[in-house]
């Protein structure tokens, strides 16, 4: 409630300070970019979920955990602009990212990743993997995103490489249709006309708003005020990373050893496959014993999949909770900016009228 | 006389010709309303009770020596003796079926999707429904399917070589006793091996602590309410 009334505050006092555009003090090749929460590629049929070896509550978890290790890597390299882990994916962004985790069982990770501008123009949509280096993660500590950096440095050369096919009037075009975008969805009345959505979802300007507009300074103070929450979303997900990293990492490592006990029970049945007469004792225990060992594994990762949830499951829903909170509140403001911008944009259309 | 035990042969030839009735059937892996029966609890086993596993073998050995196939080709009177092959691969299926029927105690929780039945030094049975269909897990190892056959569990493992372990639980009507018949057939032996087990209920003391399990810190027991 504090921390309400203290935001308001902000914004009130905002809208009394003088206009100043943002657009022209920045550098454009240091775009915005909006990573939403990963999809956690989890098949509805439950029925699958034990033959692929997939834990739905992990792959919840590792969807809110990686995209912020990827945020860490682009915010490292130094050529991008705010980077912000989001829960929902932000089509006014100028550069949004959306990803999906393909395979991740400890050893190796496959991300499906999307990247595309305000403008709506596809930047790349492919898939990175990497695999576990040899020496794996370090268990206990927080680096746990780096045993598979490879695949976040892939993805940020991969940004990095679609910025550069842009020309510097193409990058400032991005900022202009993204702030303009975004105006539009919250003031239709007033944004609407400054853009024209083509086909296949991309956009271009038709013109732009005079800088004096009043309207343009508004929606660019709520957008700030808007970014303020996202950053304390985004640092939710840093502390979410913090506390769960060294878990995660343990649950990674017991992964790479579940792999590995099945490769020593395939090694054990090939091994053991004796030269014990057919239908002899030993010859059925072999057979019945490879079938046991094969199901211990797989019921031994069972019960590690819910040791690991025990643990950090009241650390994701206490972040949970925290983020629903602040989203509905965004939610809730961004009923009545609309409502309040609309009905502004009215007033002051009425009055720019020409008198009689 | 030699015509009847021609006409004998003939019919168990026919009987092994004649397609087996599957031991589960996709009618027996669908519940339509709750679980037929509960199994849930501890169960320890009841000594008192069940097949001995000499016995089982005495029994078919002396089945055997009247109805095998070979007393067709003798005028001998009087039973014929098993070949000692068979009496090999049946002794052999009957080892088995004691050293998985050995467990002292079986755990089993259920809920409304899935059954588990814990055993010592074995893996869990594990049968579980989606929406309302039990699937079976498959390795390269082997089968495992189960289902409902009436008030009955039936798990059913099919392994290589035609090796298969059948296990089937029934409980009592009033829920203190399990009986727990386990089949262990396969292509190398020319009858099964069954052995009946009795466990009966027992209830656990209250644990003084709650526990769980976690990755770094192993298992967390307290007293109060477990809190990160």
């Amino acid at each position: 409630m504090r921390f309400r009334t203290r935001f308001l505050l902000w914004v009130v006092a905002g809208a009394l300070l003088p206009y100043a555009a943002i657009a022209d003090s920045r550098d454009v090749t240091a775009l915005n970019v909006s990573i939403s929460v990963f999809d956690p590629g989890v098949p509805d049929d439950r029925s699958l979920h034990r033959d692929l070896q997939i834990f739905p509550r992990i792959r919840d978890v590792e969807a809110k955990f990686l995209p912020f290790v990827l945020r860490e890597t682009l915010v490292a390299t130094g050529e991008w602009g705010a980077v912000r882990v989001v829960t929902e994916p932000d089509d006014a962004a100028e550069v949004a990212i959306s990803g999906s985790i393909v395979h991740s069982d400890g050893e190796r990770l496959e991300l499906r990743v999307r990247a595309v501008d305000a403008t709506g123009r596809p930047w790349f949509e492919r898939n990175f993997a990497a695999r576990l280096a040899d020496e794996g993660p370090r268990p206990g500590t927080a680096d746990a995103g780096s045993p598979y950096q490879p695949l976040y440095d892939g993805i940020a050369r991969a940004l990095q490489e679609a910025r550069q096919q842009l020309d510097g009037r193409e990058l400032e075009r991005i900022t202009e249709i993204s702030l303009l975008r975004y105006g539009a969805e919250l003031a239709p009345s007033a944004f609407g006309q400054y853009l024209v959505e083509r086909e296949q979802g991309e956009y271009a300007l038709r013109r732009l708003p005079a800088r004096s507009d009043p309207m343009l300074d508004r929606i660019e103070r709520i957008r700030l005020t808007e970014y303020v929450i996202t950053d304390t979303v985004d640092a939710k997900f840093r502390e979410l990373h913090e506390e769960i990293a060294s878990t995660y990492a343990l649950w990674r490592e017991y992964r790479r050893k579940s792999i590995e006990y099945d490769r020593q029970n395939a090694r054990r049945a090939e091994d053991t496959r004796s030269d014990a007469p057919r239908g002899s004792y030993d010859a059925i225990r072999n057979l019945y014993d490879n079938y046991k060992w094969d199901r211990v594994t797989a019921q031994e990762r069972d019960r590690l999949a819910i040791a690991f949830d025990n643990e950090v499951g009241p650390v994701v829903e206490a972040m949970e909770a925290r983020v629903a909170e602040l989203e509905s509140w965004v939610d809730e403001k961004y009923a009545e900016w609309h409502r309040l911008l609309e009905a502004l944009f009215d007033v002051e259309s009425e009055l720019n009228k020409p008198g009689p | 006389m030699l015509r009847g035990w021609n006409i004998v042969a003939t019919c168990l030839v026919l009987a092994a010709c004649t397609p087996a009735k599957p031991v589960i059937d996709e009618q027996m892996m669908r519940i339509d309303g709750d679980m037929p029966a509960d199994l849930s609890g501890s169960w320890e086993r009841d000594y008192s009770r069940g097949d001995d596993v000499n016995q089982v073998l005495r029994d078919i050995y002396y089945y055997l020596s009247r109805t095998s196939a070979d007393r067709a080709y003798t005028t001998r009177p009087g039973p014929v003796q098993p070949s000692s092959r068979d009496m090999q691969s049946i002794s052999a299926l009957a080892r088995l079926a004691e050293l998985i029927t050995r467990p002292q105690v079986l755990t089993i929780s259920q809920n409304d999707r899935e059954i588990t039945v814990d055993r010592k030094d074995d893996f869990s049975l594990l049968c579980a429904f989606y929406d309302r269909v039990t699937k079976g897990t498959e390795s390269a190892y082997g089968t495992e399917i189960c289902g409902w056959d009436g008030d009955q569990l039936v798990s059913h493992l099919v392994l290589p070589d035609g090796l298969q372990v059948t296990h089937r639980f029934t409980v009592s009507a009033d829920r203190q006793q399990l009986r727990v018949v386990t089949t262990v057939s396969s292509n190398t032996a020319r009858v099964p091996v069954t052995l009946s087990r009795f466990y009966r209920k027992f209830e656990r003391l209250p644990p003084d602590f709650n526990c769980i399990e976690t990755l770094s810190m192993k298992r967390v027991c307290s007293t109060g309410e477990i809190e990160f």
